[in-house]
């Protein structure tokens, strides 16, 4: 029989359930990954991404199956290329791609992370390459789309020391447009091995080179023949 | 591995739930000779073979006393107060502080020692802006927390006192421990009927549940390591996600008025010490591969399962008062 002292417990929890029921299918316990990335949160928002960038995806044949990997894009100002870049990868792989490059201040880093990011920390890049995690790192910030930037040699040792591959990704995307295209590379691979920091020094370098050359062959954002261009093929 | 058999075992705080778990684990084990144990409380549950002393943690005199008559191989020291658990943080510090001093102190002179396992908490690594989300054991200690400064001046007290005997000491940075009659602050607040979370940094937390944090006790016993090992749960939730599957209200705050909400709590029986606060806001992950590989043991309970099992547990249990019949 239930006592007066339980009527306002009975209260709480009827006035709780109803609070909960509409926001409960939404918050799924076991979402969150060991790094903070939540794939319910990402599904949810895989609308959204869809409605902001078309993207296509090619050459995801290089990345490792199962290892881990450094894919450097390039990074246009306000492009947010490696947000949309690891989003379609994840898509195109079947597999969670991290992105690196959060702000640790709320409530952009908390949100930031639950999409996959991690800190700009060359420890925590290794750590999560170490872990077969394929992490994105955008090269230094240009203005130009077809401008590949510098590469943070630091990220690139990371990848050293964690012995997983380095892959130049060319990104483009329309700033007012949908249309986006990710295009992967093969493994940057150095013509002689270094033992020491010369390694990191010259992949670095190398990733920065092929993916201006990517770049330079990549096209538009679109791929196939313009409209006009069929008049012309007659 | 240790290759002969009767083997001494001091197990410090043997009376709490993990301290009592790991004893009786270790009872059952064929290379275990003989095992005492001292606590201020007495064990949670019956022992079988060991022997317990109860003993103030400031009694430093009879303490060494117990342990230099014993002479042990192995000392297991589990004697930690996390604050707001069982004691209020000032009694835990003063606790967890003279316990170290005193057991270790005395543990260093003890010729048969060979090895020291001791607890700590994934607190040390802190939560500093820029701090890393997932440590593993190489990462810096930096804690932010009173707690992790505790686990700190621990491990910093174990480690000089082997460094002088000449032993090698395994800590144990355990994820926040819970279990059915483990006293934690966390698990306490999070089967509160209406909960506090920060809306604006919803992170993600691990834990451990108690079985895994005694089975990689007893095999760090075993083994005569001579670095940290990180022992944490697989998997990870965030407070609002553990919240809504234990059917609580969350109540979602942004920042100053959690200081109201820390003193409600704690007028409600369910105090927040800094470093629960810590998880709610900062989140609280760590990088538990190398127990496999170190320890030969991995935690096998993940972290939602273990929140699924929190709420599980039984709550207060009215009993009806029975009927007395006047004769």
């Amino acid at each position: 029989m239930a006592s007066v002292a339980d009527v306002p417990r009975q209260m709480i929890e009827r006035g709780r359930d109803l609070a909960l029921a509409p926001v409960r299918p939404f918050l799924p316990a076991g979402s969150v990954d060991e790094w903070g990335r939540d794939e319910h949160v990402l599904s949810a928002l895989g609308p959204l991404f869809q409605l902001r960038w078309d993207t296509l995806v090619g050459g995801e044949q290089h990345l490792p199956a199962r290892k881990g990997a450094l894919l450097v894009t390039n990074d246009r100002r306000l492009s947010f290329s490696p947000l949309y870049t690891s989003w379609a990868l994840a898509r195109a792989t079947g597999r969670p791609v991290r992105f690196v490059g959060h702000p640790d201040i709320a409530p952009f880093g908390p949100v930031l992370r639950r999409l996959g990011a991690i800190l700009h920390d060359p420890v925590e890049v290794r750590g999560a390459l170490r872990h077969g995690e394929l992490v994105v790192l955008g090269a230094a910030p240009t203005r130009h789309p077809r401008h590949a930037g510098s590469v943070d040699v630091s990220m690139v040792g990371a990848a050293v020391l964690a012995g997983v591959s380095v892959h130049p990704v060319a990104s483009m995307s329309s700033p007012i447009g949908r249309s986006a295209r990710v295009q992967v590379g093969a493994a940057v691979r150095l013509r002689t091995k270094r033992r020491g920091p010369l390694a990191e020094v010259e992949i670095a370098e190398a990733t920065q080179h092929h993916l201006q050359r990517q770049l330079d062959e990549l096209g538009g954002v679109t791929t196939g023949m313009a409209p006009l261009d069929w008049l012309g093929e007659g | 591995m240790i290759g002969m058999r009767g083997q001494r075992l001091l197990v410090t705080g043997m009376g709490g739930e993990l301290g009592s778990l790991v004893t009786s684990m270790l009872e059952s084990e064929p290379w275990v000779g003989s095992i005492v144990g001292i606590d201020v409380d007495p064990p949670r549950r019956r022992l079988r073979r060991a022997e317990f002393h109860r003993v103030d943690p400031h009694d430093r005199e009879r303490i060494v006393d117990i342990v230099t008559a014993f002479d042990p191989h192995v000392l297991v020291h589990l004697a930690v107060w996390e604050p707001d658990a069982r004691a209020g943080t000032a009694v835990a510090r003063r606790f967890t502080d003279a316990a170290a001093m005193s057991f270790f102190g005395a543990a260093g002179e003890c010729r048969s020692l060979e090895s020291i396992v001791t607890r700590s908490g994934i607190e040390v690594y802190g939560r500093g802006r820029h701090a890393l989300t997932r440590p593993d054991e190489s990462a810096p200690v930096r804690p932010t927390s009173e707690y992790g400064r505790m686990l700190t001046r621990l491990e910093s007290t174990a480690r000089q006192v082997a460094d002088r005997a000449g032993v090698p000491v395994n800590t144990l940075r355990l994820a926040p421990v819970l279990g059915k009659h483990v006293p934690s602050p966390l698990g306490r607040l999070l089967r509160q009927p209406v909960v506090p979370f920060s809306l604006l940094a919803d992170q993600a937390f691990t834990v451990v549940e108690v079985g895994d944090a005694a089975r990689a006790f007893v095999a760090a016993a075993q083994r005569r390591l001579d670095q940290p090992v990180n022992v944490v749960g697989p998997g990870a939730i965030t407070s609002l996600q553990a919240l809504t599957r234990g059917r609580r209200l969350p109540i979602p705050l942004v920042g100053p008025e959690w200081g109201l909400a820390r003193r409600l709590s704690h007028l409600v029986g369910a105090p927040i010490p800094e470093h629960v606060l810590e998880v709610l806001h900062r989140g609280r992950l760590a990088d538990g591969s190398h127990a496999r590989e170190l320890l030969g043991f991995a935690p096998e309970v993940s972290t939602p399962e273990v929140i699924a099992r929190l709420y599980e547990w039984e709550s207060v249990v009215r009993v009806p008062p029975a009927l007395r019949v006047v004769a």
